[in-house]
């Protein structure tokens, strides 16, 4: 296998996986508990994401007062995050259409009329980045949220696809994704409705079918995982209450 | 108990019993004879959960009780809380729950008798009494709809608190009891709030007699004529006192590392149990907080 194939004629790719494999996932819930409401720590192969949840709180401005809660997403990516040290950009457009991608996803996903007058700050910081960088947010924003108790319809669990030739590459890495078009899928529970769908690449209609229904496989997955988690974690928090 | 109830109650278990925890978009019951509480919602007559969390039952009504979350206010709840704005006529607390709440200046004890009405002056001289960073202890006296709480400081228990140290804690490690306010060992006095914030001070006479048996009509009337009650300078306090305080403060911070619900009795234990550590910052050791929780909980 050259070292430039992305994807083999015996079917690995250039990380060793098939094409249906997800990377190692590692969730986290409730790790920064004396700092947040909510917290959680999502590593998806080597990229890894941090989310805090402040709040329900006071809104901060009274333009954020409004009959149910508002949802204020800020993203931050950390200087060492990448293989080469970036400097550091404030006003990055990818950055903020993200963080508005995530405010819309999740205001559907949260009850939050259930919170009138107030605001949930969620802040999310990039420790490192490897590809699939938009569903590593949201799987820890789902986490996070549901740390902070916050009242939510189901879990919101998301993941990238990439495209070579024909064959669709479930959870790219970085190098997968520079080198083909991938397309974002967000899922809200273990239903086949799709909440999220982010291309931002041209990409053959034909294609695409294929490629969501892989999609929507790895975010059931994902969400498995992210239950087992909660789970672990409300179990041992069920069992030191008992005692 | 109706006849209806018992023919349920096999189904009850069955509710309950799955229910260690549930986790958001879990499916509760489709039955419809429930009626859908906090931490729920339905979609086609079918009752999800809404948090991770624990099932509660009362009757007919199914609710799910987060694992985590702020405070929710409770009518007649005892809480502690800090002044974070000061409006037209009124104060914004910050109690912990998801809005601030209300502190109106007619719901206020002011120096010149209790039955004295609110003049103009009172309102243009509000940050005297109470500015923002002030921390005081109040009664929660209404909810609104919302689900913001309306507080009010009409007895000498409530009011402004100075001589101690404040600790910050989960609501939900605080448990509810009769009363909130505890004479500790060592001179100190507590104000555990039932929202988690609580207050350790050095206990004074005029304290002890605010103890809630010796308030009487006259008393509260002597007592607020002065501006004594909105005084911001602390009394001396003695190094020892101090040290005490900071001991009970690390006792409350073992009790919450530990997820152990925080009250009178076992705060009393964990201080014994902390006693053999004769410098209070060595409870701050994560070991330590264990042990020592674990030593005091033996004894209880």
């Amino acid at each position: 296998m050259s070292r430039f194939e992305i994807y083999s004629p015996e079917g690995l790719r250039a990380d060793g996986r098939r094409w249906n494999e997800l990377r190692h996932i590692k969730c986290g819930i409730n790790t920064h508990s004396k700092s947040a409401d909510g917290s959680a720590v999502v590593e998806m192969g080597a990229s890894k994401v941090v989310c805090i949840v402040q709040g329900p709180q006071e809104p901060e401005t009274r333009s954020r007062v409004r009959e149910k809660a508002t949802l204020s997403v800020s993203v931050t990516v950390a200087p060492f995050s990448t293989t080469e040290r970036s400097k550091h950009v404030t006003n990055d457009r990818r950055l903020q259409e993200m963080s508005a991608n995530l405010q819309n996803l999740f205001e559907e996903a949260v009850l939050t009329h259930l919170h009138p007058r107030t605001e949930i700050v969620c802040s999310l910081t990039v420790i490192a980045q490897d590809g699939g960088l938009l569903s590593c947010c949201i799987n820890a924003m789902t986490l996070a949220l549901i740390d902070a108790g916050l009242p939510m319809y189901e879990y919101v669990s998301a993941c990238s696809v990439a495209l070579f030739d024909q064959t669709p590459l479930l959870d790219p890495n970085n190098v997968e994704e520079t080198e083909l078009a991938s397309v974002t899928v967000g899922i809200v529970g273990e239903t086949d409705k799709i909440s999220l769908l982010i291309l931002e690449r041209r990409l053959g209609l034909d294609r695409l079918p294929p490629a969501l229904e892989l999609g929507v496989e790895g975010c059931k997955v994902l969400r498995q995982v992210m239950d087992k988690e909660v789970r672990r974690h409300g179990a041992m928090r069920l069992a030191s209450r008992a005692e | 108990m109706s006849s209806s109830d018992s023919e349920n109650e096999s189904d009850v278990e069955m509710i309950l019993e799955k229910a260690g925890l549930v986790t958001p978009g879990e499916m509760i019951t489709d039955d419809t004879i429930w009626m859908r509480g906090h931490g729920t919602y339905a979609a086609d007559n079918v009752t999800y959960s809404a948090v991770a969390g624990t099932i509660e039952r009362v009757n007919k009504l199914l609710s799910v009780r987060p694992l985590r979350g702020r405070y929710i206010p409770v009518i007649g709840d005892h809480v502690v809380g800090r002044i974070t704005e000061v409006g037209n006529r009124r104060w914004k607390v910050d109690i912990g729950a998801s809005q601030d709440a209300v502190l109106m200046l007619g719901s206020v004890n002011l120096p010149g008798g209790i039955l004295r009405r609110k003049s103009d002056d009172d309102e243009l001289q509000m940050r005297e009494f109470l500015k923002e960073g002030d921390l005081l202890n109040a009664e929660i006296q209404t909810l609104y709809a919302d689900g913001a709480a309306a507080l009010h400081t009409r007895s000498l228990r409530y009011g402004k608190l100075r001589n101690g140290l404040f600790v910050q804690v989960p609501a939900s490690l605080v448990l509810r009891l009769r009363t909130q306010v505890y004479r500790l060992e060592g001179g100190i006095e507590m104000i555990l709030g039932i929202n988690g914030y609580i207050w350790i001070r050095k206990a004074t006479s005029t304290n002890a007699n605010a103890a809630p048996m010796d308030v009487s009509i006259n008393r509260l009337e002597q007592e607020s004529n002065s501006m004594e009650i909105y005084k911001d300078e602390n009394d001396p306090i003695p190094p020892s006192t101090r040290q005490t305080i900071s001991r009970y403060a690390n006792c409350i911070q073992a009790l919450v590392y530990n997820e152990v619900g925080i009250n009178e009795a076992r705060l009393r234990a964990v201080y014994e149990a902390s006693v053999v550590y004769t410098d209070a910052g060595e409870l701050l050791d994560n070991t330590v907080k264990t042990d020592i929780v674990k030593q005091a909980m033996a004894t209880l």
